[in-house]
């Protein structure tokens, strides 16, 4: 769920992760997103909609807060 | 990741570095706090702490959500997952936080059925796959992990899941500001404000800080060229004299915070009266429970848990160091007793803690050189 280089705590989920969304199911409110290192995981979007395919997310615990602009990710 | 390798430019860090030392009053003991265990850690990794002049101390606050679980909520946690039929779920670093009877991995090597999940989301997902058990969400975590258990609990209601409860322990970042800030054993010139809390409640709530205090906050990413230029922001408020709430990490903090989060929050969770934090003590109205629209997630309604209050190991100093009191070197067990494959006190477990991270990357010199 993390990438290799992340500078922040691995494990305990109060960690922000870019992900980049790769499909949307928008009916669930849910998106299958892959992180810097390519791993796969879908991600609550509830917060953040609409969002598209190409979208980076700042994702806590599994759930979007908020989407990074261009220049941010 | 783009704009990330610019966020960590050696040559933009030493330029930020030589400003800070030219913006800090030669003379003045500046000691700032970054309130966010991401902080913490990035400083450590980096060195950031190298960077800057001897009076320009860095103090390391209370927010990282595993170091503030007292002793007692990981006893109930482990008396709720030796209960039959439960499967009981949680981040990976709780499962080596140690209770008075040991942690949750021990409770998982006697034979409770303890997983590790990386969501809430993954916990009401085994949920709905196992019907037969009834699952127990560990919940930890500041302004930044209550969304995803709210948003959870609400997909668990919509999805008619009852075999699905979470054990509530979400706290929320202000109160213990304001006790540290009141706290007299502490004094302090100014605050890195949390960024990703921000991200959900915003910078307006910090504003008290400036306002009540009299000290500069700066809202701050996790970079190190960010926490760099946090330190000359709120060093340059120190000097001109101002005092007031600025959001460096402007890229990613929008000043109001996200509002659905906030209505999620509201929805799902209510303040409890008092909580009690690892070593600062009982905190008014700094903890969630669950909702009385949502009680029936509610683990601890659900489960017989213990709730008895447990006093900290006498030999652990984790108050101290989560009040910045002292630095985690300082603490008698520090390396010795105390080592994140047998940790006595949370800040030596998670990766965010001020032990750990301190332990992992070898930064205990006593000193640094005057520049």
């Amino acid at each position: 769920m993390n990438a290799p280089d992340s500078c922040h705590c691995i494990t305990c989920g109060d960690d922000g992760v870019p992900m980049r969304v790769l499909r949307v199911d928008a009916d669930r409110l849910l998106a299958l997103c892959e992180d810097e290192a390519g791993e796969r995981s879908s991600v609550e979007v509830a917060l953040v909609t609409p969002v598209a395919a190409g979208d980076t997310l700042l994702v806590h615990a599994g759930t979007a807060l908020t989407t990074l602009s261009g220049d941010a990710a | 990741m783009r704009f990330v390798d610019e966020f960590r430019d050696a040559a933009l860090g030493q330029a930020l570095a030589s400003e800070i030392r030219a913006a800090v009053e030669p003379g003045r003991h500046v000691k700032l706090m970054e309130v966010c265990g991401g902080h913490t850690h990035s400083i450590y990794k980096y060195g950031i702490d190298d960077l800057l002049p001897a009076n320009v101390e860095l103090v390391h606050g209370p927010g990282c959500p595993v170091c503030v679980i007292p002793m007692g909520r990981v006893d109930d946690a482990i008396a709720m997952a030796h209960e039959d039929g439960v499967i009981f779920t949680c981040f990976g670093d709780m499962m080596r936080v140690p209770g008075s009877h040991g942690t949750l991995q021990e409770a998982k090597a006697a034979g409770a059925d303890v997983r590790m999940v990386y969501s809430p989301l993954d916990a009401l997902r085994i949920a709905k796959r196992e019907p037969e058990h009834e699952v127990v969400f560990f919940a930890i975590g500041f302004e930044t992990t209550a969304p995803s258990t709210a948003l959870t609990l609400k997909r668990a209601r919509a999805e008619g899941v009852t075999n699905f409860s979470c054990f509530c322990n979400h706290v929320t970042i202000v109160p213990p500001l304001r006790a540290l800030l009141d706290s007299p054993d502490l004094r302090l010139d100014g605050f890195i404000g949390p960024g990703h809390v921000s991200t959900v409640v915003g910078a307006r709530p910090l504003e008290f800080i400036p306002a009540d205090y009299g000290k500069p906050v700066v809202v701050s990413g996790f970079e190190p060229v960010d926490i760099l230029q946090s330190v000359l922001m709120i060093l340059t408020q120190l000097r001109d004299g101002r005092c007031e709430v600025e959001n460096q990490y402007g890229r990613v903090v929008p000043y109001e915070g996200n509002l659905r989060a906030l209505e999620v929050l509201a929805e799902v969770f209510a303040l409890r009266p008092h909580f009690e934090w690892r070593g600062l003590g009982f905190i008014s109205q700094s903890g969630l429970r669950l909702s009385d629209d949502y009680a029936e997630f509610d683990a601890e309604l659900r489960h017989e848990v213990p709730a008895v209050r447990v006093a900290d190991p006498k030999a652990c100093q984790c108050g101290e160091v989560l009040k910045g009191v002292i630095k985690p070197w300082e603490c008698k067990v520090f390396g010795t007793a105390c080592t994140p494959e047998r940790p006595i006190g949370t800040c030596m477990v998670s990766s965010e803690g001020a032990c750990a991270a301190y332990y992992n990357y070898g930064r205990f010199a006593r000193e640094r050189e005057l520049v």
